[in-house]
Parts: structure tokens; C-alpha cells; sequence
């Protein structure tokens, strides 16, 4: 490709360089050094041993290892905990992901071992939906017989029903609470719009956008239309939380019938189990009226209120289990 | 003639007819000049001064060019040849505020009627008249335009002279190879009347594709920016700019670096650029010298922002016309060379100069390379690399030579040139080699690791040959821009640059 002229008609391509020429150009480069060094920061945030889930998090959460505040992530980091992959965190944006959205996942990069010239090609990105096949992947390479754990991304049938309770009745709850509820806007400043500029004209317009998307998101996935001005939100903010206290008790009551502590009677908490976590953990952590983590003084829904109500403590005590398993030796109090 | 008369200079004072009226002289065309040859001692002194023609043009505007006329006239001992000078300058002052049409210009010289009551003096009392042509005030274009690299389409917009005063608006909208989109509006105008001395207010949003880092820039910002003339013609320009960059549409391949630096910072900069043309042709220098140096400081002290860093980046380039003896014309030969250096310098936020900086962005560092860079190599082929992306470099340096001779038949008046080079450059990132890793939390570094590493940069610079390409090929000098195909080899390489052997075209409007 190299030795072929940028303009070349695609009928120049097909034909071979002339021998002599080829010869030539074979010769070149007459000396070849070391590669660069890569910048600093590159250095830093992609040389690490480790695979790397990048996720919504702090840098000081990301160092310690802290769940991640975005609910998608969360699942992911908690399924990947749960696996008992050996991984770190870093915090991103969605702009880096490889599929428009975080997390994603970057396996460390390939010592150049043999002697050979050509320096290893960097990781590729793992999306979301092949973090599970990776963690089995690498399970299976170093051979460590942590395998007895299990983790079937496939859930059984009938949790497909159950699923869109969380993944649409939850989700909007949640998105509406966090985006559109003025009293959560110092949070949500603090989670997604601090962290990303320093200015305040940058700042407003990730605001503005953010709530924007969040709107859209929820309109389109209740059918309903959710306008940011508050004139007949009222009644719209009414639905999303109905919904989010009947799919609570319906999930409450599904846990129960289950009777092992994790859902559909497994032995081990699974991918519904995560995904459920995902949210109770984020809504009782930073939407509590009072407590860890409350936002005091607001008037907006308490999400983690709702959580504790349902089923008599029954996903209370779920999240409980749920961060015993998954970060054990969790400090609620950090 | 003209030239003479302290007329010369710029184009459209060359066009400036200098008639003086019936009064003073002999009628016949050729006499004038001649005639003031011969009274260019002659005491004189402006008795009125008339702008005709003017019509949007405020009135203020022209007073501060034309009152210095009168005034420094009216001194006892004015000759008519100063009286013709100022006069000269005045309109050639007139032509820079791009609000007069170039061949619209005339300046007529009459001798005063002279009122019977006054007592006769041996001063030549003038009435000046200066007609103009405004140029339109709303112009419409669209267009095909060269940048480095890269070719655009263009609409543009201008509304000349807005209040009267030499006030310019421009509106751009263009789309390109590389420029997915990118509008711009600039309002600009002269301070205290003076065109050499222009502030302008620009706001600008774009999205360039960076294929050689795999991914696309989003920008969204202003600036405000003054810009001066000196009495020699050097420019200045110090511009504060603030601007929101947002690293998105990251390619499937985009390595882990391009990936860590994706989503948004805020750059507010104050910029200090200095240029020193003195080239016979921008496009196709022969002779003379071009020296520009640019500097940067962002986000520290009140510039606030997300990055903060000293940026500055020099350039010095020349050439010289080569005589073959025995031919008295010019042969069209000449030799040049040019050098490059730049540098960007880490800084802690906030007023503290000790305190922890963090390591610059991709967006931030340098790129070296390409058909109209150092030729030889891919588009950002110099410098360090993750996997297939030119993640560019805090320090660089860069050199060429190269000999031009005209073709054969073409002889040296054509814009044809046969050019032999060699360049060679050198792009290195600021590392400190994961030596204060330990016991270093973030990413932030402190002054003395800085120090460290932007020094140990400067050395590696020196570390072994540079990467180097030499070649051979055609230059042609359209008066928009310069057409380059040559036929290149890399000679000395780093592992990961990305050399390209064979054929290269390069257009632009800046060569190394």
C-alpha cells in the first residue's frame, strides 16, 4: 500500500509493484530505531496489568474499587466482581466507548515478550454485551478453578417479563428522578456534569443535553411525553413512580416466591440479580430521605425509600446480600 | 511616475492618478508630474480637503486619517512634495481598510481661488479632493478552498463596513475532506481609526475528522483577538480564545490512548502569534526569509479551563537565489531550508507554579508529518504511535532542505519547479517512564516530574539520527496554492512512524 500513489485507479492496484522498484523500496528505511515512548497520560491510564472496565465513577471511587453511580455500569462492574475477574477501574465518558455508551472493557496490553520488531497491536475494546465471555475466557487461560462459579447471561424464559419491570419501569423511575426532578440536580451535577468540564457554559449545555436524552429516553420507552417544563409534569412524574412501586413489589414478591435469597431459585446470585442491584443499590445510596447518602433538605422522591418499603425489606436485604457477595467487606458508611 | 510622487506602495495607490487642476499648471497630461518634479520644494499648505464618495462611511473614520494631512500641513515651512507625501499615505491608509474599491481611487490637487483681500504669499494654497469607490457592502461567495491537507467547499458572507465605520462581518459555512462541518461569523474592526490596528470577536463551531488518531473533533468556542501591523510589516496578533473540545465518533480501532482522551475539556487560552514575512513569494519563495513564532498559555492563573499548559512553537525558513555564472538573468535556481521547533510545557491550574499538572492531551500535543510537513511521511506519521494512531508528541523538531530549478523548457518566470529534498523531524512525549508511579495516585505530576520529563524530552530529541526521508519531485505554484508530487523514500525511521515510500501529493498553503 505504502509504495502505491494515492491516486491510483483501483485497476493500478491489482497490478504488482515492478521487481526492481520493489527492491528498492525493500531496502528503505535504511535504519529503523526503537519506537516512542507513549505520552504520559497514555502511559498512565492504558499500561496497567489488568483488564480495565472503564464505567461512570470518580477518580477516587475508581482507585478504591467503588461501585460505579451509572446503573448500567454498576450491572456490568458487579457481574465482572462477581466472576471473579481481576480487574481495575477508570472513569470515562461515553464519547471513548466503542458502542456509544460505557462500560466497556480493554484488556491489558501484550508485552513485547519475543524479540521479534513488530510491537504487539494494542487491546481491542470489549463491548458491554462480550464482558462475560471474556471473564470465562481469561477463567478458563489461567486455569483457576474459580470456574465452579456459573454465570449464565442467559436468563431462564419467564425472567424476560420480570426483566422489563427493572429495565423499564425502574430505568424511567430512576432517569426521571435523577434528570428531570429539579431537587436531584445538585446530584446530578455532581455524578455526570462536574466530572466532565470545569466550565460553566460546558457544564449547562452537558446539562441541558443530559436532561434532554433523559426526557426522550423516558417518553419513549412509557410511550408517554415528558416535558422538562414542569407545567402537567406533575401527572406524568405521577405514572413513572406508580409504575416503579408496583414493578418494586412485583419484583419483592417474585423474590420471595424464590425463596434462596436470589432470584428464580438459583444458588448464587445471577445477571437479573445484578441488574435489579444495579438500581435498589443506586436509589437507596443517593435517594434515601434520610441516611447515607440523602439529599437533604429535597423535596424530590425517595427512589430508596421506595426500595426499603417494598416487600417488607425484602430488596433491602437482597442489596445487602448482594454487596456481601460482590464487595465483600463493603463499609455502607465508606 | 507615480512612485515619485509618494504615491508607490500598495496596489491601489499605484492606481491613484495625481491630476492637478488648471490653475497650477500646464494642461497637457504628461505635464503634472513633471510640473511637481519641479515645484516639489515649493511651499504649500492644504486649504481644503474633500472625500467624495464616501457616502456609508462615517465621518469620524476619515477624520482620523485626514486630519493628521491638514494639520502636519499647516506647519510654515511644508513643501508641496510633503503636502503630496502625507496626502499619498493618507490614501494608501484609506486602501487597507478593505472598504474602498482599488481602482476607485483619485486624488485631484487644485490651486485655492485665492480671495482678492489677501495679501499675496509665495505658498501654493491646495484644494485636495479625494474620490473613493465603496466597495459593496454585502458580498456573497462560495467556493473551493486548499487548507494543508485538505480540500473544502465554502460559503461565505461579508458585510463590509456595518456602521460606517470599517466594521467587517463575516459569516462562513464549509465542508471538506477532513472538515465535516464548520461554520464561523467574525466581527472585526479598526481601533481609533486605524487599519493596522484591528480587534475582532469570533464565534466558531466545527467537527474535523482526525483519521490518523481515529477519531473526530468537535470544537465550540469564541475568541477575541488584536491584531497590529508594525512600521516594518511584521504582524502580531494576541488573541484570548476560549473554546469547548469534544474528542467523539472514536473509530473501532481507536487505540487506548485516542480512547482515555475521548469526551470534553474546556481550552481558554491567551495566544501570541509574531510573523516576519519578508519572502518574494509565499507559495514559491526564491529569496527572503519567514520567521514565526507562536505562543501559548492555557489554563493557568485566571484562564481557568480543563488543560493547562505553555505552548510555543517557532519557525524559521529561507531561501536563496542561486546565480549560474555566465547567465546575467535570473536563473530561477535557488536553494532553501526551513526548521521548526515547538514545545509544550505542562503547567499546574489555578496561580501556582509548584503545584500538580496533569499530562497534556491529544488534542493539546503536537503532530509532525505529511506531504506538506515533513514530506516522506504519512499525515502525523512521526511521533509516537498506539497501534495504528498518531498520538502526537510534547516536544518536536523539524528540518528540511531543498534545491528548486525550473524545468527545461519552462524557464524560471513559470511557477514550475523541479525540487530535490531532505527532511528530517523528530516528535517525543513528555514520559516519565511510570518512575513516580509509585506513591503517585492520580495522573497529575508535580513540578519537578515535570521538569524531568519535558527535559529528558528535549534530550531524546537529540537521540540518534531523526527520522528522515529524502526525495525528488514537481513543484507548481498556483497563486492559491502550492502543488507538490514527489517521489520519496524514508531513510531513517522510528518503529510504529509510518513512512511512505514511493509517491506523495501534497497541496496546501505552508510547507516546511
Amino acid at each position: 500500500m505504502t509504495s502505491i500513489p494515492p491516486t491510483a485507479p483501483s485497476s493500478w492496484r491489482k497490478m504488482q509493484i515492478p521487481r526492481p522498484l520493489q527492491q528498492l523500496f525493500d531496502r528503505f528505511p535504511l535504519l529503523t530505531y526503537e519506537a516512542n515512548n507513549l505520552p504520559e497520560r497514555s502511559q498512565h491510564l492504558t499500561s496497567s496489568d489488568l483488564p480495565t472496565l472503564y464505567v461512570f465513577s470518580t477518580d477516587r471511587d475508581a482507585g478504591l474499587g467503588l461501585p460505579s453511580f451509572n446503573p448500567g455500569c454498576l450491572k456490568w462492574q458487579t457481574l465482572l466482581r462477581l466472576a471473579g475477574l481481576e480487574f481495575r477501574i477508570l472513569p470515562s465518558t461515553n464519547h471513548a466507548s466503542p458502542t456509544g455508551s460505557l462500560p466497556f472493557l480493554l484488556p491489558p496490553r501484550r508485552r513485547n515478550t519475543t524479540t521479534s520488531s513488530a510491537t504487539p497491536p494494542p487491546p481491542r475494546p470489549i463491548p458491554a454485551s462480550n464482558l462475560l465471555a471474556y471473564a470465562l475466557q481469561q477463567q478458563r487461560q489461567q486455569q483457576t478453578p474459580s470456574l465452579d462459579f456459573d454465570l449464565d447471561p442467559d436468563l431462564p424464559p419467564r425472567s424476560q417479563a420480570y426483566l422489563s419491570l427493572i429495565t423499564l419501569s425502574l430505568r424511567n423511575a430512576w432517569l426521571h428522578a435523577l434528570y428531570l426532578d429539579p431537587s436531584h440536580t445538585p446530584l446530578l451535577e455532581q455524578l455526570y456534569i462536574r466530572p466532565s468540564s470545569s466550565s460553566r457554559a460546558v457544564q449547562a449545555t452537558l446539562l441541558y443535553q443530559l436532561r434532554r436524552a433523559a426526557a426522550e429516553q423516558i417518553s419513549s420507552s412509557s410511550n408517554k411525553i415528558v416535558s422538562i417544563a414542569t407545567v402537567d409534569a406533575v401527572d406524568e412524574e405521577e405514572a413513572v413512580y406508580a409504575a416503579a412501586r408496583e414493578a418494586l413489589a412485583a419484583l419483592a414478591s417474585l423474590l420471595r416466591e424464590s425463596g434462596s435469597g436470589w432470584f428464580f431459585g438459583a444458588e448464587r446470585p445471577g445477571a437479573f440479580d445484578a441488574a435489579l442491584f444495579s438500581y435498589t443499590h443506586l436509589m437507596m445510596e443517593y435517594m434515601s430521605s434520610s441516611g447515607e447518602g440523602s439529599v437533604e433538605g429535597a423535596g424530590g422522591v425517595a427512589l430508596g425509600d421506595m426500595v426499603r418499603a417494598a416487600g417488607d425489606g425484602g430488596l433491602a436485604r437482597h442489596r445487602e446480600s448482594m454487596l456481601e457477595a460482590a464487595w465483600p467487606g463493603w463499609d455502607a458508611s465508606k | 511616475m507615480a512612485a515619485s510622487l509618494g504615491f508607490g506602495g500598495s496596489n491601489a495607490a499605484d492606481k491613484t492618478s495625481a491630476t492637478v487642476g488648471q490653475s497650477a499648471a500646464q494642461p497637457s497630461y504628461q505635464g503634472p508630474a513633471q510640473m511637481l518634479d519641479d515645484h516639489r520644494l515649493t511651499p504649500a499648505s492644504i486649504s481644503s480637503l474633500e472625500v467624495h464618495g464616501a457616502t456609508n462611511t462615517r465621518r469620524s473614520l476619515l477624520d482620523h486619517v485626514l486630519k493628521p494631512v491638514v494639520e502636519d500641513s499647516a506647519h510654515a515651512g511644508t513643501t508641496l512634495g510633503q503636502v503630496l507625501e502625507h496626502v499619498g499615505a493618507a490614501t494608501k491608509k484609506l486602501a487597507r481598510f478593505d472598504i474602498f474599491k482599488e481602482e476607485g481611487f483619485g486624488v485631484f490637487l487644485s490651486e485655492a481661488p485665492r480671495p482678492d483681500s489677501a495679501l499675496p504669499t509665495d505658498r501654493t494654497e491646495l484644494d485636495i479632493s479625494i474620490r473613493v469607490k465603496e466597495k459593496s457592502r454585502l458580498v456573497f461567495s462560495a467556493g473551493t478552498d486548499f487548507g494543508n491537507a485538505e480540500g473544502s467547499a465554502y460559503t461565505n458572507a461579508v458585510a463590509r463596513n456595518i456602521f460606517g465605520g470599517a466594521e467587517t462581518l463575516s459569516v462562513n459555512a464549509s465542508t471538506g475532506t477532513r472538515t465535516r462541518s464548520a461554520y464561523n461569523a467574525t466581527l472585526s474592526t479598526p481601533v481609533n481609526g486605524n487599519p493596522d490596528l484591528r480587534l475582532a470577536v469570533e464565534a466558531l463551531r466545527s467537527a474535523t475528522q482526525k483519521p490518523w488518531a481515529s477519531h473526530e473533533e468537535q470544537l465550540t468556542g469564541g475568541n477575541l483577538r488584536l491584531a497590529w501591523l508594525t512600521e516594518n510589516s511584521d504582524s502580531h496578533a494576541l488573541a484570548y480564545s476560549t473554546v469547548w473540545r469534544q474528542l467523539t465518533s472514536l473509530a473501532a480501532t481507536a487505540s487506548p490512548t485516542v480512547r482515555a482522551d475521548a469526551g470534553d475539556s474546556l481550552k481558554s487560552s491567551l495566544t501570541h502569534t509574531f510573523t516576519r514575512d519578508r519572502r518574494d513569494s509565499p507559495m514559491l519563495p526564491q529569496s527572503g526569509y519567514l520567521l514565526r513564532t507562536v505562543s501559548e498559555l492555557a489554563g493557568w492563573g485566571p484562564l481557568n479551563g480543563d488543560v493547562s499548559f505553555a505552548k510555543t512553537e517557532v519557525e524559521a525558513s529561507g531561501a536563496v537565489p542561486v546565480a549560474i555564472p555566465g547567465l546575467a538573468a535570473q536563473s530561477g535556481v535557488s536553494v532553501g531550508g526551513g526548521l521548526r521547533l515547538g514545545l509544550l510545557y505542562p503547567l499546574p491550574s489555578g496561580y501556582s507554579l509548584s503545584g500538580a499538572a496533569q499530562p497534556s492531551r491529544i488534542n493539546d500535543r503536537f503532530q509532525l508529518g505529511g506531504p506538506t510537513d515533513v514530506r516522506g511521511f504519512k499525515l502525523g506519521g512521526i511521533g509516537p504511535h498506539d497501534g495504528i494512531d498518531s498520538v502526537g508528541g510534547d516536544v518536536f523538531a523539524a528540518g528540511s532542505v531543498n534545491a528548486l530549478f525550473p524545468l527545461p523548457r519552462t524557464g524560471p518566470e513559470s511557477p514550475l519547479r523541479l525540487q530535490l529534498f531532505a527532511n528530517a523531524g523528530r516528535l517525543v512525549a513528555l514520559n516519565s517512564k511510570g518512575k513516580a508511579k509509585e506513591g503517585r495516585e492520580g495522573l497529575a505530576m508535580d513540578s519537578a516530574t515535570v521538569f524531568k520529563g519535558v527535559k529528558s524530552a528535549v534530550g531524546e530529541l537529540t537521540n540518534g539520527l531523526p527520522s528522515l526521508a529524502a526525495g525528488v519531485g514537481l513543484v507548481y505554484a498556483h497563486p492559491v496554492a502550492r502543488f507538490e508530487l514527489n517521489f520519496s523514500l524514508p531513510l531513517v525511521l522510528r518503529r510504529g512512524e509510518e513512512g511512505r515510500k514511493g509517491l506523495q501529493i501534497g497541496v496546501g498553503i505552508k510547507f516546511l
